[in-house]
């Protein structure tokens, strides 16, 4: 967050005018954590989430005609999603390349990458807890919610292959997700 | 933030989030949304904690999330004879990092020999593997491979859709490519195969290839086979046993991998077989005459919606959609030409 206000800070003097920075810097500390809660909603990464929220306060501070804007607070989450959209765009794209880059490497080379002993061993016990609550739900609900959250599938890919609606799966994936955290949040059980 | 948070508010956030998660989410959403958040000082909270599960468990190590595919992913109900549907959930399964479900298959057949291997995709993947000799192969969306490599010979089955070899050559071990009927044999070659049902059409892009049909001795200078080399395009079509030859570029010939497909004087039929490896929703053909219609030009795999919507303007067609499926068919009755049959 140190670095957001630096940003803005850097860039105040970008800024069409002293009312608008003013307003802008309001916006940041009013909305500033939902801004980031929505980016990593979107992008599961809270570091990109970060990056472009900054992103969107900069493009905020350029804006030509604030003034004819009637809520720069819509306006900064709609900056927002589009840079979101982008990124993923830009993402899938390297993914791509990715994947035709492998050619010159065998797909096994993964598996050496696993996490050391130790560290493997923390993270089975990190997601048994997961794991349990999982397997309290119902097929169709801890599918749909691995496919989505854990394999990365969209919602209509999810729908057709397992032959529900788009809002089956999404009621899948809610009911999932609040137990799941619901689950990770409880105290450990000795 | 480890305080507990209740169920209620958290089955809200995880409500929420999955609404927020469509990028085609109105702006009025993310309003609601804000709203809600001022509503409760909680309510941010518990929204924070199911992002942060969703971010930690979407950025799984390989390892972990092939765990959780394994077993919650798989298909709840599924009979084993799969139809072309069927095997989807399975391909799902077995999609982010592509798994070896053939491996075990291998013991009970020819012992060591050769092990069969399986190679699949799911719906809008592409897919890049290293087969075990060093060739390489590009996977089309929904496409499976099977690998069968022996002392005397490397096999590869494609079971449907489309790849792309590069072929590491080995003279004392030809690699073989079986598709349909056919079976295409490298001399030194990158290649693309792309199966259709029974059609298959092979456009070479690099060295040579031997093709021959059915009759599985690749190489013998019986009727059915010819040899294709760079530029090439065989068509093979199951109506008529017959194969043709035409021109291809590189970049024709390998569109897809960069997102694009391809087609010169194809049936609609066979298009839209294809662009169903892409697309999210099914593409259904409802007239069986639009099947035979011929089409030429280029379909971005992201784009799939804004081509379909353009098709009516080329074809006497009309598109019917709604969220599970897409229907084509005859344009409206009244704009056919009337049956002579009538007066």
């Amino acid at each position: 967050m140190d670095t957001l206000d630096k940003a803005v800070d850097a860039d105040i003097n970008a800024a069409k005018s002293p009312a608008h920075a003013a307003q802008v810097a309001e916006l940041f500390r009013e909305h500033n954590r939902a801004l980031i809660a929505f980016l990593q909603c979107r992008l599961n990464s809270l570091s990109d989430a970060q990056e472009l929220a900054q992103e969107a306060y900069v493009r905020m501070l350029t804006l030509e005609h604030p003034e004819r804007l009637d809520s720069l607070r819509a306006y900064l989450f709609r900056i927002a999603a589009n840079l979101a959209v982008d990124r993923l765009r830009m993402r899938k794209v390297r993914n791509d390349k990715m994947r035709n880059d492998m050619v010159t490497e065998p797909p096994q080379e993964d598996l050496h990458l696993a996490p050391v002993p130790e560290r493997l061993a923390s993270t089975v016990e990190q997601w048994r807890h997961l794991r349990n609550a999982l397997r309290e739900l119902p097929a169709k609900t801890s599918q749909a919610f691995v496919m989505h959250v854990i394999e990365g599938r969209d919602f209509s890919v999810i729908a057709q292959a397992m032959k529900l609606s788009e809002r089956m799966v999404r009621y899948h994936v809610t009911n999932a997700l609040a137990h799941c955290r619901a689950r990770v949040n409880e105290p450990e059980m000795p | 933030m480890d305080k507990r948070m209740d169920e209620k508010t958290l089955h809200a956030a995880a409500d929420w989030w999955t609404r927020l998660r469509d990028p085609s989410e109105a702006a009025r959403t993310v309003e609601h949304w804000l709203e809600w958040i001022g509503a409760d000082d909680r309510h941010l909270e518990a929204f924070e904690q199911v992002t942060e599960l969703g971010d930690r468990l979407g950025s799984l190590d390989d390892l972990t999330r092939q765990q959780f595919m394994r077993e919650f992913a798989r298909p709840v109900a599924v009979p084993p004879a799969a139809s072309p549907r069927r095997w989807l959930p399975l391909a799902a399964a077995a999609a982010a990092v592509l798994v070896l479900v053939g491996s075990y298959v291998g013991w009970s057949r020819s012992g060591a020999q050769a092990v069969p291997q399986v190679y699949s995709s799911a719906i809008a993947q592409n897919r890049s593997v290293t087969l075990p000799d060093g060739s390489t192969v590009a996977l089309g969306g929904a496409s499976t491979l099977t690998t069968r490599f022996s002392h005397g010979e490397r096999r590869v089955e494609l079971g449907g859709g489309e790849a792309f070899f590069q072929v590491k050559h080995d003279a004392q071990r030809p690699f073989i490519v079986n598709a349909g009927t056919l079976f295409i044999r490298d001399v030194g070659t990158a290649f693309d195969v792309r199966r259709t049902g029974q059609r298959v059409s092979i456009a070479v892009t690099q060295g040579r290839v031997q093709i021959a049909n059915n009759a599985g001795v690749v190489g013998s200078t019986d009727t059915g086979s010819l040899e294709a080399g760079a530029g090439e395009l065989v068509s093979y079509d199951p109506a008529t046993s017959a194969m043709s030859i035409g021109k291809i570029t590189p970049e024709q010939a390998t569109a897809w991998r960069s997102d694009r497909l391809e087609f010169i004087d194809e049936p609609l039929g066979v298009v839209i077989a294809n662009v169903n490896r892409y697309s999210a929703r099914p593409i259904h053909i409802a007239d069986a005459d639009l099947k035979a219609l011929t089409f030429t030009g280029n379909i971005k795999t992201g784009a799939i919606d804004s081509w379909l919507s353009a098709l009516p303007q080329v074809f006497p067609l009309r598109v019917s959609e709604d969220t599970s499926q897409v229907t084509l068919s005859d344009a409206e009755p009244g704009q056919k030409p009337p049956s002579p049959a009538k007066q």
